[in-house]
């Protein structure tokens, strides 16, 4: 029932929205998505990883190839989509959880790195450095998913992401998510096997982020490599530890703030955006270093007592 | 309650050379249920080593390792743990970010097979009577930041319980603890025993050991020196030479 009413109340928000301003939310409402994935990855299974907007753009160029380079239907194209994800995800992960932790991060970047380089030398296959456009999202059931309503897929997905994490992580499986992230060695001694934790969070996660990149597709309806950037990767990891690492509600404030910023400083600083940006980071990391969600978790005591 | 049926825990010419040093050497004992099997030896002796092998911390040169009849030697830590050997440490090592109640249910973990709420919310009651048994009552929504050394030390016991470990493992519990906490640690730890755990307990302090202990393995120089009741190690000359004489010269 309250899942009922989030999808209601934020799908329904979009037909109160100018074109503009729907853009500006459905980017942020995917913003929000990816930041709950990555929350789970970084804030409770405690795996430092860059790859995770890499594993947006997977996603998104992967729909894009099969659909219309492959001619595939989009049922198939959205299930080979996510498998694209699942597979890279696991020759990425497999051999780096194995090693100690900074070697995720180091593969994860190269990952990252790599991905943007195959974009722009893709040729034909990826568009090379103009990427695929004008393309339309094609009919589900004879219908044409347009303008607003489209906004309700991203919602679906968002509130999927969700409820997915929501349960992993009240489960045994986050709780051993926790314990690795803790203390890896008292965690093997409760029997937790930790590299096969690490490497099914760290899956799960990037396929999550494939699902967001495959919807993200049809919101600008083109997918070039300037849009997945790996700067993208940091602004997340920002995201998630400004907002509070380890909190759904953290990734959603964190997100929600970051991604509006910009636009709310722009006007006011102009070009100097980017500079105020981060020094607000910084003051923001030193002043709540358990994040934003810690400030709401003070009030609710106070006011409980 | 004394010891009951055949051994769970047969430990037979266990070896560990590091390069040309013998940490432990040819060793064999065994631990029955419900037996306190204690384990003493000076500083360097070979005890901490003897049970990092047992737990599959480190890998040994040669030797068995028996638990209820399957050799262990060379699993990994958490295989061995799945099998119902749990440990503490002698450095506390809760889960740092998580509450008392959390990081109990994480010693659970072994016995989780669905993903029920049902099952969840069996396993929290579990954990919270362990709380309890231990004597952390009140503290389960606790964050673990906040409990004292020695409460930290009850909460590894607590922790290593929750997995119904049939085989439980003890590395220097009394180190750290003040002489009210003693007490209340060897009364805990006659308590598991009696519900038909193996205890094999690791100490330095035979003060704490010796009154605690159905039988007591005494190590010096990574070899065994001698096996037997608390009372015959007691008595056994060549015990308190190698024990009692290297712990006088600290002194």
């Amino acid at each position: 029932m309250r899942w009922l009413a989030a999808f209601v109340v934020l799908s329904g928000a979009a037909f109160l929205l100018g074109d503009y301003h729907n853009d500006v939310y459905r980017k942020m409402l995917l913003w929000v998505t990816l930041a709950l994935g990555y929350n789970f990855l970084f804030g409770v299974c405690g795996q430092v990883a860059f790859s995770h907007f890499a594993f947006y753009g997977i996603g998104a160029y992967s729909v894009v190839i099969l659909l219309f380079q492959l001619n595939v239907p989009l049922p198939l194209a959205i299930v080979l989509g996510v498998l694209v994800c699942i597979v890279v995800a696991l020759a990425v992960a497999i051999p780096s959880t194995r090693l100690d932790g900074f070697y995720l991060a180091l593969a994860t970047l190269a990952l990252a790195q790599l991905f943007v380089v195959v974009l722009n030398e893709g040729g034909s296959v990826t568009g090379g450095t103009g990427g695929i456009a004008n393309y339309r999202l094609p009919a589900i059931f004879g219908m044409q998913i347009r303008g607003p309503w489209y906004t309700g897929v991203i919602v679906l997905v968002l509130l999927l992401t969700l409820w997915i994490l929501m349960k992993l992580d009240r489960s045994w499986f986050g709780r051993a998510c926790r314990a690795v992230r803790d203390n890896p060695e008292a965690a093997a001694a409760m029997g937790i096997n930790v590299a096969r934790t690490k490497v099914i969070a760290f899956t799960l996660t990037s396929a999550l982020a494939g699902v967001a990149g495959m919807v993200y597709a049809f919101v600008d309806n083109t997918v070039n490599p300037p849009i997945f950037g790996l700067e993208n990767a940091f602004l997340l990891l920002f995201m998630v530890i400004v907002g509070g690492s380890g909190r759904h509600a953290g990734a959603v404030i964190g997100a929600v703030l970051l991604f509006l910023l910009p636009f709310w400083l722009s006007p006011i600083v102009g070009h100097h955006h980017v500079l105020v940006f981060g020094v607000l980071m910084l003051a923001a990391i030193l002043v709540q270093p358990k994040g934003l969600i810690a400030i709401w978790d003070r009030g609710r005591d106070r006011f409980s007592r | 309650m004394g010891p009951r049926q055949g051994p769970i825990l047969e430990v037979r010419g266990l070896s560990k050379r590091f390069g040309g040093l013998t940490a432990v050497s040819a060793l064999d004992f065994e631990v029955r249920e419900g037996e306190i099997l204690g384990m003493i030896g000076p500083n360097g002796a070979g005890k901490s080593t003897t049970f990092n092998l047992i737990a599959g911390t480190y890998p040994a040169t040669s030797g068995e390792v028996f638990f209820n009849r399957e050799s262990i030697l060379g699993m990994p830590p958490h295989r061995i743990a799945r099998r119902g050997v749990l440990r503490t440490f002698q450095h506390n090592r809760p889960f740092e970010g998580m509450s008392v109640l959390d990081n109990v249910l994480v010693g659970a973990h072994r016995l989780f097979t669905k993903n029920s709420r049902q099952e969840e919310a069996e396993r929290r009651i579990r954990a919270e009577e362990l709380i309890e048994f231990v004597g952390l009552g009140g503290t389960a929504s606790a964050d673990v930041g906040t409990l004292s050394f020695g409460q930290g030390r009850l909460l590894e016991i607590a922790r290593a319980l929750a997995g119904e470990p049939r085989l439980i493992l003890f590395d220097e519990p009394a180190a750290g603890l003040a002489p009210a906490e003693l007490d209340r640690l060897a009364e805990i730890i006659r308590g598991i025993a009696a519900r038909g755990i193996a205890v094999l307990l690791i100490e330095h302090d035979m003060h704490f050991l010796l009154p605690l202990a159905h039988r007591v393995v005494v190590l010096n120089f990574g070899a065994k020196i001698a096996d037997g009741l608390p009372d015959e190690i007691r008595r056994n000359p060549a015990v308190m030479d190698a024990y009692l004489g290297s712990h006088a010269e600290h002194h």
